[in-house]
């Protein structure tokens, strides 16, 4: 038991208290919340030296000490170390740009402790080993950002909010739904206990059926969060009510809390059990729930990825352009997914697949928050994002549209940024399968990137080249926004030429997934997990 | 007996709760939803089985008579409470959508939209 586990989570927690007491002393509260920033990512830094001091440590808190499978408890293994990471660093940034450019009430108001307890969900999220303690975070993470989208209260916000509003509750519901029925059905909320239960459904008297039912209905909610085609109608209005840091942090972080969950939950938790002969599912009889998953999160990838790209092409205004971008972008980082469902987790494609995942979720965070931040930097000072009313931003600001350029390039796809090798293992997974979902990833691979290429180049070209206009003239950005811009932008650069180190880590985190008998052991007890061994590998 | 009842129960709430959802009001859409998240808490208590007795262990003991679960309890305790936070600002925001649009039908809502 490492109490360690648990830092990022308290110095956010204590971050968001602080905020509140320092309602009435302006600088203060700006002070505490950039300090519970940099807190963060000092308590994230230890955190993650504790996990990779020892080559495959799995840190375990059980919260007041309770055991599990009966209390609540804390995981951080490699996987959730990098994605608490990227949510440091970027939460960070945003925030940073928050303290400069949102206004001086709205901050005082509530802004910065409601920044802090988002950030408090979304790390709740990536920690815990607990489907209700999940939906609890989800909820926190997701009440905090409902109040931030609807932040400037105007006509366009309170509708967008709405529909998010709206729709959210209903995935709550659905996700509590869920979660009611595998309890029901499995006598578990623990994941490790739950892995370690599908590994032998009879010895603990489980109808594998309506469990591949209820985790087929969670499967829906995750992918409601993370924005994929059919449940992505929220995304756009969503983007572009929220002031610009926040919808840095929605796009760059809190949808990889529902990519994270996929992963977590989809690849290593639910992915030992097998569907059984009986029971009128007779085509897939016999597979392993993957089967099912995989053709689910393939159709929704794919639909993403033309969607998302033919919606992007389209847009006249910068932040919308962006948003639909996003949505393609989430096809691109679960398709991976899709591929490694067609083997079983001993395979080397299915590491391959969720190495891709996890290296593309870290590059759309940093390449997002870049891009929104520069939108977002852009609409502040010229008062709209619409291309009519751009252009020539090069010309009055060259940092910032370097950064925007970068960003751009890096989802694209282009040597030697981060985002290259995002694509490259894309497609290595696709050509690797060397069956027909591979090549049909390939094949959706090739289309979003010409899609891609097409709306990146098309932003480039309306809102920073061409001659200045009146509204652009008057363009100048804080030089410590633009610093901090810059800086994500050069992390996006240096991640690139220094790919070795991130490749290693998100190695280390699919070994996490994969193994999910180290997992049940840490959580459980060494001597609980014989069961999952002898199953898969 | 009592779990028939339950689930018939369980199919009308959703069902109404659905139906409400598809309204072009926006106050009913708000509706809707709580229905269901309502609904979605009884079925946890179903869930947890009602026939035991209540789960506390007497002085002495507990005996050996099936006590129902208190965990599925002790889950539908925090879900209410989420539950009465978020349909309390989902309420706010329907205040707020009338303030700034001055109408709560979507098909209005949608089409000033269009017009801006």
């Amino acid at each position: 038991m490492s109490a360690i586990v648990a830092a990022p989570l308290l110095v956010a927690l204590g971050g968001a208290i602080g905020c509140l007491l320092m309602r009435s002393r302006p600088r203060l509260l700006r002070g505490v919340s950039l300090l519970g920033g940099v807190g963060y990512l000092l308590a994230t830094v230890a955190l993650a030296r504790a996990v990779f001091a020892d080559s495959d440590a799995i840190l375990v808190y059980y919260l007041s000490g309770w055991q599990a499978p009966y209390g609540i408890t804390l995981v951080a293994d490699r996987l959730s170390v990098i994605f608490i990471g990227l949510t440091a660093i970027v939460s960070l940034a945003a925030l940073w740009v928050s303290v400069r450019t949102i206004d001086a009430s709205g901050q005082r108001i509530s802004y910065h402790a409601l920044y802090q307890f988002m950030v408090v969900g979304i790390t709740g999220s990536f920690l815990t080993a607990d489907i209700f303690n999940l939906f609890v975070w989800f909820e926190v993470m997701l009440m905090a950002s409902y109040v931030l989208v609807v932040f400037h209260s105007g006509p366009e916000q309170t509708r967008a909010g709405m529909q998010y509003v709206v729709l959210n509750l209903l995935g709550s519901a659905v996700m509590l739904l869920a979660i009611g029925g595998l309890y029901a059905t499995t006598g578990t909320l623990n994941m490790a206990d739950l892995a370690r239960r599908l590994a032998e459904p009879a010895a603990y008297g489980i109808a594998p059926g309506p469990v591949l039912g209820l985790t087929g209905l969670l499967l829906c909610v995750f992918a409601l969060k993370a924005g994929l085609v059919p449940f992505q109608f929220w995304v756009p209005g969503a983007y572009q009510a929220a002031p610009p840091p926040v919808t840095a942090m929605l796009a760059g972080v809190v949808k990889k809390v529902g990519v994270y969950a996929i992963i977590r939950l989809y690849f290593s938790v639910f992915a030992v059990a097998t569907i059984p002969d009986s029971g009128g599912l007779s085509v897939v009889a016999g597979e392993p729930f993957l089967v099912v998953f995989g053709g689910v999160i393939l159709v929704m990838a794919l639909l993403s990825i033309l969607l998302g790209g033919i919606g992007a092409t389209g847009r006249n205004n910068l932040d919308e352009l962006l948003a639909y971008s996003s949505i393609s972008q989430v096809g691109f980082i679960v398709l991976p997914l899709a591929v490694a469902a067609t083997t079983l987790p001993g395979d080397s494609l299915f590491r391959a697949g969720v190495l891709a995942t996890i290296v593309y979720a870290i590059i759309h965070g940093f390449a997002k928050g870049v891009l929104f931040l520069v939108s977002g930097a852009i609409e502040d000072h010229v008062g709209t994002l619409e291309f009519s009313q751009l252009g020539g931003i090069s010309e009055q600001a060259p940092v910032l549209s370097g950064a925007f350029f970068v960003g751009g390039l890096t989802l694209i796809g282009i040597p030697p940024l981060f985002g290259f090798f995002g694509k490259l293992l894309v497609f290595k997974v696709g050509v690797e399968a060397q069956n027909t979902i591979g090549w049909i990833a390939v094949g959706a691979t090739l289309i979003g990137a010409i899609l891609t290429i097409t709306y990146v180049t098309r932003a480039w070209e309306r809102a920073f080249w061409g001659p200045p206009n009146e509204f652009v003239e008057e363009l100048t950005v804080s030089p410590s926004v633009v610093a901090v811009i810059a800086g994500l932008a050069i992390i996006i650069i240096a991640l690139g030429i220094g790919f070795q180190p991130v490749y290693e880590l998100a190695n280390g985190a699919t070994s996490a997934v994969i193994d999910t008998d180290a997992y049940v052991r840490a959580v459980l007890g060494p001597e609980s997990a014989h069961a999952i061994g002898g199953g898969l590998r | 007996m009592t779990e028939v009842v339950l689930a018939i129960v369980l199919g009308a709430l959703y069902a109404l709760g659905t139906f409400l959802v598809l309204r072009r009001d926006v106050v009913r859409v708000v509706w809707g939803v709580t229905i269901i998240s309502q609904a979605t808490n009884v079925y946890l208590v179903t869930m947890g089985g009602i026939h035991g007795s209540i789960p506390i262990v007497s002085h002495g003991g507990g005996g050996h008579h099936a006590v129902t679960d208190p965990l599925v309890q002790a889950l539908v305790l925090t879900a209410i409470v989420i539950g009465f936070g978020t349909t309390a600002l989902a309420l706010v925001l329907t205040y707020r959508l009338y303030q700034e649009h001055g109408t709560l039908d979507l098909q209005e809502l949608a089409t000033t939209e269009e017009s801006q």
